[in-house]
């Protein structure tokens, strides 16, 4: 009798799997990975462990991305997962538009919250709950060619470490005859220029919400310097960081300013010894600070499968301990990385984390982040002073935070 | 003589004029540092060969096929609807005519980026979006017609209407008139507009983009964000996917259009 | 019914008819986005409510907003700027070319398929291309002009606030001069020979024949050109974007590129719509000029 019940249990189990294998839920996923990064990588990888689950992945420009989703949403169109930037997650979860995944997770075998770094688990955080689960996380340093250094009688084991020290090795790495700057970074009006200025305001005490202060001015005097001076590029004030980090990686920047991203590239066409630093300080003695970038894995609120997307939203997370090597992000939970590839980068990046602080979050925040950028260009255009371009900014972001 | 010296200053025009062209190319050739190597080379260094793996990796013969579709849907509906409009708008004068004439001048003054929400919005509602390389055909057929309407309309200005009239007094019908005189005689106005209608929609990315949610039914355009990132700009892989965009359209054009221009020299009007 | 049929074939009815399919169709199609961009003008509309017309009607609150921000009237200058350059010189490079290639000389037809190519290519490829062209550091137009010793030093064509909405207008007529080349070529081409000669026997000078004979025979094709390209030069879009993004400092920022940015960067559509509504308004009165100027063609 024992033996037909298993039969019977067995028989229903093959039934079961047999269904669930001629009809397998297909999530649709939007992405803003190129067909050679991470969700493409993995695809196959998933579909083989989740016959029951299949990926149909699409595209979309980053720029595009909120937009799309929005009107997608508006029209019941939506995709079941989907990327979302850091800063954007409040916009969309205040909404009601992302699934609640906080019972999921106290659930979830995978998923512990308490691994999740402070600073990644605040981007997907909001009233209390989570809406998503980072990807990874990147964070910015500053890269260094160490054969210039040599060259110009710089000390490659000492990198500079506060802003007048980055001046003056900026300088004495400029050569023009050679067409070398001393430093790329971007300044470009998009969040990336945000993404880039913020650790800067807040190493000397401001934040997005407070501008206006005697360390923005600073900031923005120092950056109009570096520009003014031509020991940046004037093309920085429309760059994109990767577009700056070309730059460096072709010989004609001794120091830019990006993040983990840039590795595969670099390893592939710096010819020549490159290092990491942290972001150097307004003095001895002040508060370190970095940005905190990548996005993450969010349900729609409307998918109408919402288990087989946690599925893969954990199995996603699993990869975690993988994700410097294949993908180039850092781990955004406490994860053991084995064997880093650069593993000084690694180094400089992992300690970097420690400091990289989310942006908002803030419902509104492309308008918060586009006033931090008009002042950034306004004053580094001499349009207007750093003083009185902060206090625009300051008018603008007061008014989205409602004060 | 003298006709060399202007092949030979048409040729340096020609040259100036398509050097971003060449550029492109010889971006598709550099390695990715060389691109930003100042002062900037002339000719690859290390000539890469992607093309092959481009084709393959993105998929492209499906990515063009799709456009291709596209493009042709576009061009034959706008032909059929613009041509005897164009006609008309040509040959009547009363203020009606200035009236529409105006109308349909106004129906393409937004941007396709600007237009596509609400038409997202409208064929979502129509269910349109369910076939959505039609939903594109049509959203750009609405966008270029006004366009066909505007550029055939001056051909037909151009052809004499005693020739009409002829055939008329001779006993033939406005029907027959029309597809027996008036289309001969403006049919290199019509077919140098439906390329130039053609080209456009090839290169339509905005609704594209939009109104295609499946990858497979995407357009080469929209195929070419994929080589863009927010992190990572491969422009190699992108002057070398657009050079395999470009390069058979160009060379098809180049000869058609040695057959448009020797029609149109050699027209019936002379 | 036989009367209809009648009326097809030889009365009004068939202008009518030709001319309805194309009516119907574009109201179907054109006019309804049109007419949804005007009344979310009117609203508060937030990205999650664009698809019910149920929004908080304000007026012209939006319009308000618009005009009263600092930046309104660069950007009107500037789009100003924009439209004229770009159209006078695509139609003039383009008229001198169509003229140049209409002559008789081998390999005319060729060369002149060659310029096609400004027009297969999407802009979006075509704003990447000059990006390098013109970039500051290693780009080579400064190349070229610095070793041909034009300039001194460096442009920063991109950059410098100067001069950024002169290098993508440069970059916009490069793009326009195909379409008014060969429109205008397939014009030339349909001026009888005999009228020139007519001329050339009472002893009309070359310029004199141009301005006597080819600019009022061309006047059809001159009016669609120069007003499509108007519409064109303001629908110009992804080149802004891939080029300057309307920066620095918004210095090269145009109306469409605003109304974009205001729609899609921040999401204040209704305040993007406002845009688009003024830069209709704008589009009637080219409209209205071309329809005018349309009266007085010539046709022979």
């Amino acid at each position: 009798m024992k033996r037909i019940a298993s039969w019977i249990a067995g028989a229903a189990a093959l039934f079961s799997a047999a269904t669930a294998q001629a009809e397998p839920v297909t999530l649709e996923i939007w992405t803003i990975d190129r067909p050679d990064q991470y969700i493409y990588l993995v695809k196959d990888e998933f579909e083989k462990e989740h016959p029951d689950i299949k990926l149909n992945l699409k595209t979309v420009q980053f720029r595009d991305m909120v937009n799309d989703l929005a009107r997608a949403m508006a029209t019941g169109e939506g995709p079941d997962v989907t990327y979302i930037d850091n800063p954007e997650v409040a916009l969309f979860a205040s909404r009601g538009l992302l699934l609640d995944l906080t019972p999921m997770i106290e659930e979830s075998k995978i998923i512990k919250k308490e691994d999740i770094f402070p600073g990644p688990l605040a981007s997907v955080t909001w009233d209390d709950k989570i809406y998503g689960i980072p990807r990874g996380a990147n964070t910015i340093a500053l890269y260094y060619n160490a054969d210039m250094f040599k060259a110009k009688g710089l000390d490659p084991d000492k990198p500079p470490r506060t802003w007048d020290e980055l001046y003056d090795a900026a300088k004495k790495l400029t050569d023009p005859a050679k067409n070398v700057y001393g430093l790329a970074f971007s300044a470009v009006a998009t969040e990336e220029g945000t993404f880039q200025f913020l650790p800067w305001l807040q190493m000397t005490g401001g934040d997005y919400n407070k501008v206006d202060t005697d360390g923005g001015v600073k900031v923005l005097e120092f950056w109009g310097k570096l520009i003014d001076e031509k020991l940046a590029s004037p093309d920085t004030l429309i760059r994109s960081q990767y577009d700056s980090t070309a730059t460096f990686n072709a010989g004609n920047a001794a120091m830019a300013i990006s993040g983990p991203w840039e590795m595969p590239r670099m390893a592939r066409e710096a010819k020549f010894e490159y290092r990491a630093a942290l972001l150097p300080i307004p003095q001895e003695g002040a508060a370190r600070a970095s940005a905190l970038g990548e996005g993450d894995n969010v349900i729609l609120a409307n998918s109408k499968h919402p288990k087989e997307a946690f599925v893969l939203i954990e199995w996603l997370y699993s990869k975690m301990p993988e994700v410097w090597n294949r993908f180039g992000f850092l781990p955004a939970s406490k994860v053991k990385v084995d064997n880093p590839q650069w593993p000084e980068i690694y180094a400089v990046f992992e300690e970097s984390m420690k400091y990289a602080r989310n942006r908002g979050p803030h419902p509104e925040w492309p308008k918060i982040s586009k006033a931090v950028y008009t002042a950034i260009q306004s004053s580094l255009t001499h349009r207007s002073e750093p003083k009185a371009a902060l206090g625009a900014a300051q008018k603008q972001i007061d008014g989205v935070l409602g004060r | 003589m003298k006709r060399y010296v202007l092949f030979l200053i048409g040729l340096t025009i020609t040259a100036v004029y398509l050097f971003p062209l060449y550029w492109m190319y010889l971006t598709a050739f550099k390695g990715s540092s060389e691109i930003f190597q100042y002062p900037p080379s002339f000719w690859p260094s290390d000539p890469q060969w992607n093309f092959l793996q481009v084709w393959k990796e993105r998929d492209m013969g499906r990515y063009i096929w799709n456009s291709l579709l596209i493009a042709v849907g576009v061009t034959v509906l706008v032909t059929l609807l613009g041509t005897g409009c164009a006609y008309v708008l040509a040959r009547v004068r009363n203020i009606w005519m200035d009236m529409a004439l105006f109308a349909i001048l106004m129906m393409q003054v937004l941007p396709s980026s600007l237009m596509v929400t609400p038409i997202f919005v409208a064929f979502n509602q129509l269910g349109l979006l369910a076939s959505p390389r039609l939903a594109v055909i049509l959203a750009q057929t609405a966008k270029v017609l006004p366009l066909y309407i505007v550029l055939c309309r001056a051909t037909f200005v151009q052809v004499p209407r005693e020739l009409e009239d002829a055939a008329l007094v001779d006993g033939s019908s406005r029907v027959g008139a029309f597809f027996n005189i008036m289309l001969p005689l403006a049919r290199n106005g019509i077919l140098v507009t439906s390329v130039l209608i053609f080209l456009q929609s090839f290169g339509e990315y905005v609704y594209a983009r939009s109104l295609i949610a499946k990858n497979e039914l995407q357009t080469a355009t929209v195929g070419l964000q994929t080589f863009m990132g927010p992190n990572a700009n491969d422009w190699n892989g992108i002057m070398t996917y657009a050079a395999i965009y470009v390069t058979p359209i160009l060379i098809v054009f180049m000869l058609l259009q040695r057959r448009i221009v020797s029609g149109l020299t050699a027209g019936a009007l002379k | 019914m036989q009367s209809i049929i009648r009326t097809i074939r030889d009365g009004s009815g068939f202008d009518i008819l030709l001319l309805g399919f194309a009516l119907v169709y574009l109201v179907t199609f054109s006019a309804f986005p049109i007419i949804y961009n005007i009344v979310m003008s009117l609203q508060t509309v937030d990205m999650f409510t664009i698809a019910s017309f149920s929004r908080p009607f304000v007026g012209l609150q939006n319009y308000y907003n618009i005009l009263s921000q600092p930046i309104a009237s660069l950007v009107f200058w500037n789009t100003v700027k924009f439209v004229v350059l770009s159209i006078v010189f695509q139609l003039s490079i383009g008229f001198g070319l169509a003229l140049f290639f209409n002559q008789d000389f081998p390999g005319a037809t060729y060369l002149r398929g060659l310029f096609l190519a400004g027009w297969i290519m999407p802009a979006l490829v075509v704003g990447a291309i000059w990006k390098w062209l013109l970039a500051g550091d290693f780009g080579v137009i400064n190349h070229i002009l610095m070793s041909l010793g034009i300039t001194e030093g460096r442009i920063f064509w991109l950059s410098d606030p100067d001069i950024a909405l002169y290098a993508v207008i440069i970059a916009n007529v490069w793009l326009g001069i195909p379409f008014n080349m060969i429109l205008l070529s397939v014009g030339l081409a349909s001026i009888p020979r005999d009228v020139y000669e007519a001329a050339e026997l009472d002893g009309a000078g070359p310029f004199e024949r141009f301005r006597s004979i080819t600019l009022p025979l061309m006047r059809a094709q001159l009016g669609a050109v120069i007003s499509l390209g108007i519409i064109f030069t303001l629908q110009q879009f992804d080149l802004i974007a891939a080029l300057t993004q309307g920066g620095p400092a918004d210095s090269s920022n145009v109306a469409q590129y605003w109304s974009w940015q205001l729609s899609f960067q921040t999401y204040e559509i209704s305040l993007g719509s406002a845009v688009s509504v003024m830069m209709i308004l704008f589009v009637i009165v080219v409209a209205a000029i071309y329809v005018r100027s349309t009266r007085h063609e010539h046709s022979y």
